[in-house]
């Protein structure tokens, strides 16, 4: 099994050092996070968050099948991630690592436990036919804080993403293309993100966000958060490590909170932007028989 | 079965007649198993886990790789690495469930625990050897992980592995139902399968008498406010954990004196500070 | 679980008052002392931004001087200089062996640290590298000492004399080693012959420091060879010292063997540390228990284990 390069001894004590002196390599405060970038594909549904070099790429696709016999009344909803060796040669393909499953238990708690998708409004005809809405999730480049950033593309995906709509008449279910019924959005009930925040020092007094790779190397614990901008938490992990004082653990969820917000307006003002670039005027524009000059 | 909430705010007692601070029983031993370095068996309630330590010793053919359903500490070449097991039983919960080795959430918590020790033991003191803690849980009825982790500290006691201090666990929970923001809410110490599946809870693990967290798993939906009250609540209940087992591990400490089988101390502890 | 924590809480209280503090059980992060005259041993650890030595074990305090250990309630076998332990083969190497002497981490036995059949202080020559597995292969036990202790806490270990070499004629038991519980403990003596009853003749009882044990019929080294001097003695006897085959044994010192092994594991069983005032004390009062029935039971679990261990405490 190829394994990762570990920090050498002198990188080890550099950045560390420098990190207790509240410096960090890349000159950003200890609880500042890298510029985030999230873009939309063209198609509905696909989500690109960029956060320094990390980037993750999240897919939504939506087929209709049958529900699962023990829960008739709910849609089908999962999220699988993919950390392949595009990512780094220590990952490998069938073999989870615990990167892996960590980030998979993470969305499956933050998104999937906590409600966000209401999974009833899937439900076509009871018993027979639902959707089933898939997220991809592709990991393209790992530099740290995946978790956070993974969050975020599977929640601006999921919320861009516009499903086929459909109507049922007496046993008749029909589902619409998109030229003949605008789709529709999901039915979505909160936006959970996550904030990691990574301890370092001798007794894990010190607290950095949005960890680069080296930086999540060296760290002796770590706790993710995921929080609504309704202050309702989602999740909490704090999985081992060095043990800190519970004090900092809620100035932590103070912080997660206030993070939280602002992704929120992240992804909101995102949308909105999407939507207006999308919007040209309605189906009005697209009958329009005039040509752009 | 829901949970009939509404009968709490009248008598505040709880459905087995606790009270919102109340332990349930907890019922602990060392050394269970003869051929094992370190083992211990408890009892949270019907919560029932069994844990075996083999170790330090020389790593098994098998474990230098990285074993599928083992989480395993990498990268610590210069101590010892840990590797933790967990099997549950298919008798232990009420719907009898066969449950792979690759159910995440056992895997979770076997990583869970795993950095947890790793964070804990003076692994430093056995290079090149692995320490190898199963964990078997019988019964379930709620604070699985908190049982779990009570039951690797004290195995790990048995086993003689140096250690900063107790690692122990319990879980809290708050009245309220989740996401409703009434103040009355109460927070719960304990909960049991039913009150878990009701009421939002998180489980905390705690490093000996200190306030310091070093696990924290909240898995419930529940309002940012209500979190302080449910941790300080949390760390109470890991104390009065810690006290169960120091009192355990000491009894079982002056049987072995009175046996023989172990030397008295030279001298009192106390004298030392004059 | 108020009242079992009260009960708890009861029982601390009160020996502190009236328990003897020597009694007293350090536990894992129990602060020993804070006072800076003591130094800190094994088992023990000065958390950080302190100077309290507090322990990291679960056991009873000892002083050496002026340095505080914990002495475990029950541990793994720490190798140490000089301990005579019994190991098994589990690696066959180019050069060495691989020997599981219940420690941390496997004991290394260099072909050099062995005595070469032939005679004394012969040089290692490739043919006996390549003849390494007629000396001691996949399985083999034996007895040795630790010679040396290697920077990661791994032992190496010797043979180098008549006392040491390859286990035959005789059972296995493991028990737990040094480091407390109910194991084998450092004493002056870990291998003696006693006088077996019954007419069983001798046995040797060898209690290796790391919990393994090997109880053996006594074979009488060659009256010839010993009066020869011990540069002689060595050369003959070094043939057959990694002879695999058994001397012939009677049924009589067979059982007797067994019943000094029920001994052992009844004595761990019990709590009892094993050492040589233990075991030939336990076994005369096995002897006597054999006497009471008519098949000579030689079964010592459960209730009669109990009376075994009662009558050594009652001394």
């Amino acid at each position: 099994m190829p394994r990762e390069a570990e920090p050498s001894l002198s990188e080890r004590t550099f950045t560390l050092q420098a990190i207790s002196e509240g410096l960090r390599l890349d000159s950003r405060k200890l609880d500042q996070f890298r510029p985030l970038e999230l873009s939309f594909g063209d198609e509905y549904g696909v989500a690109d968050v960029k956060l320094g070099k990390t980037r993750v790429l999240a897919k939504v696709s939506a087929e209709v099948t049958v529900p699962f016999s023990d829960r008739p009344f709910d849609g089908i909803f999962q999220i699988t991630s993919e950390l392949g060796p595009m990512v780094a040669p220590s990952f490998e393909v069938n073999r989870p690592t615990e990167t892996e499953i960590l980030l998979a238990r993470l969305l499956e708690k933050t998104i999937r436990r906590s409600g966000a998708l209401d999974t009833e409004s899937l439900c076509l005809i009871a018993g027979q036919k639902c959707w089933s809405v898939r997220v991809d999730l592709h990991i393209l480049s790992a530099d740290g804080n995946l978790i956070d950033s993974s969050c975020l593309a599977v929640v601006a995906a999921l919320r861009h993403f516009r499903r086929p709509d459909t109507s049922i008449e007496g046993e008749t279910l029909t589902i619409y293309t998109a030229a003949e019924r605008e789709p529709v959005p999901l039915s979505w009930l909160h936006s959970p993100f996550c904030t990691t925040f990574d301890f370092f020092g001798e007794d894990g007094e010190i607290v950095l966000v949005d960890t680069t790779w080296l930086e999540e190397q060296l760290r002796v614990g770590s706790v993710t958060f995921s929080l609504n901008k309704h202050g309702e938490i989602c999740q909490i992990s704090k999985l081992g490590g060095k043990p800190v004082e519970a004090t900092l653990i809620i100035q932590c969820a103070q912080m997660a909170l206030a993070k939280s917000k602002e992704f929120t307006d992240l992804v909101d003002a995102r949308l909105a932007e999407d939507a207006k670039r999308r919007d040209k005027g309605g189906l009005m524009a697209e009958l329009s028989a005039e040509n752009e000059r | 079965m829901p949970l009939d909430t509404s009968t709490y705010s009248l008598a505040l007692l709880r459905i087995d007649g606790r009270r919102w601070n109340d332990l349930r029983r907890l019922h602990a031993q060392i050394h269970t198993q003869d051929a094992a370095d370190g083992s211990s068996y408890l009892e949270m309630g019907h919560t029932k886990v069994m844990c075996v330590v083999t170790g330090p010793a020389e790593p098994q053919a098998g474990q230098k790789k990285g074993t599928v359903g083992s989480a395993q500490a990498t990268g610590q070449k210069e101590g010892a690495s840990i590797v933790v097991n967990v099997v549950v039983a298919g008798f232990s919960s009420v719907d009898r469930k066969r449950r792979g080795r690759n159910d995440r959430r056992i895997q979770e918590m076997e990583i869970t625990i795993q950095k947890a020790l790793a964070a804990n033991l003076h692994t430093h003191l056995f290079p090149h050897s692995t320490i190898t803690v199963s964990l078997h849980v019988l019964s379930q009825d709620g604070s699985l992980l908190a049982a779990l982790i009570n039951a690797t500290t004290l195995a790990v006691i048995d086993a003689g592995i140096p250690m900063t201090d107790y690692i122990t666990a319990c879980t809290a929970g708050s009245t309220s139902s989740y996401a409703a923001g009434d103040d009355a809410a109460d927070p719960l110490l304990d909960l049991n399968t039913q009150e878990e599946q009701e009421l939002p809870y998180l489980t905390v693990g705690t490093l000996g008498d200190s306030d310091k967290v070093a696990v924290l798993v909240c898995e419930s939906r529940v309002q940012v406010s209500r979190l302080e009250g449910m941790l300080v609540v949390g760390v109470d209940g890991c104390k009065q954990v810690r006290r169960l087992l120091d009192g355990i591990v000491k009894q079982k400490g002056r049987k072995m004196i009175k046996e023989g089988a172990v030397r008295r101390s030279d001298m009192m502890a106390v004298s030392l500070d004059d | 679980m108020l009242d079992d924590e009260s009960v708890a809480q009861d029982e601390d209280d009160e020996d502190e008052e009236q328990g003897d503090a020597r009694d007293e059980i350090l536990t894992p992060g129990t602060v020993i002392t804070s006072n800076s005259q003591w130094m800190r041993g094994h088992g023990t650890y000065v958390p950080l931004n302190t100077s309290s030595i507090t322990s990291s074990l679960a056991g009873t305090l000892t002083r050496t001087n002026k340095l505080l250990s914990v002495r475990p309630l029950r541990a793994r076998y720490n190798p140490e200089i000089g301990d005579l332990v019994v190991g098994r083969i589990v690696e066959v190497q180019a050069k060495r062996w691989r020997v599981d002497v219940a420690a941390a981490q496997l004991a290394i036995l260099q072909i050099s640290a062995i005595n070469l059949p032939g005679g004394i202080l012969r040089k290692r020559t490739e043919t006996d590298e390549l003849q390494i597995r007629s000396f001691f292969a996949e399985g083999d036990l034996l007895v040795a000492e630790v010679q040396q202790l290697h920077q990661d806490g791994a032992a190496s270990l010797h043979t180098r004399s008549l006392k040491y070499g390859k286990l035959r004629n005789g059972v296995f038991v493991a028990v737990a080693g040094t480091g407390g519980g109910a194991g084998v403990v450092r004493s002056k003596r870990q291998l003696w012959t006693m006088e077996a009853a019954n007419g069983g003749g001798k046995i040797d009882v060898l209690l290796g420091v790391n919990g393994y044990i090997w109880i053996s019929k006594h074979i009488e080294s060659d009256a010839a060879a010993e009066a020869a001097g011990i540069n002689r003695m060595e050369e003959s006897v070094s043939s057959q010292i990694y002879s695999s085959q058994n001397n012939h044994i009677d049924v009589t010192t067979m059982r007797e063997i067994a019943r000094c092994r029920s001994v052992i594991l009844a004595l761990v069983e019990n709590g009892v540390k094993v050492d040589e005032d233990t075991v030939t004390r336990g076994y005369n009062e096995a002897v006597e228990f054999g006497r009471e029935s008519m098949e000579d039971d030689i079964y010592l679990g459960g209730e009669r284990g109990q009376r075994l261990a009662a009558a050594l405490a009652g001394r």
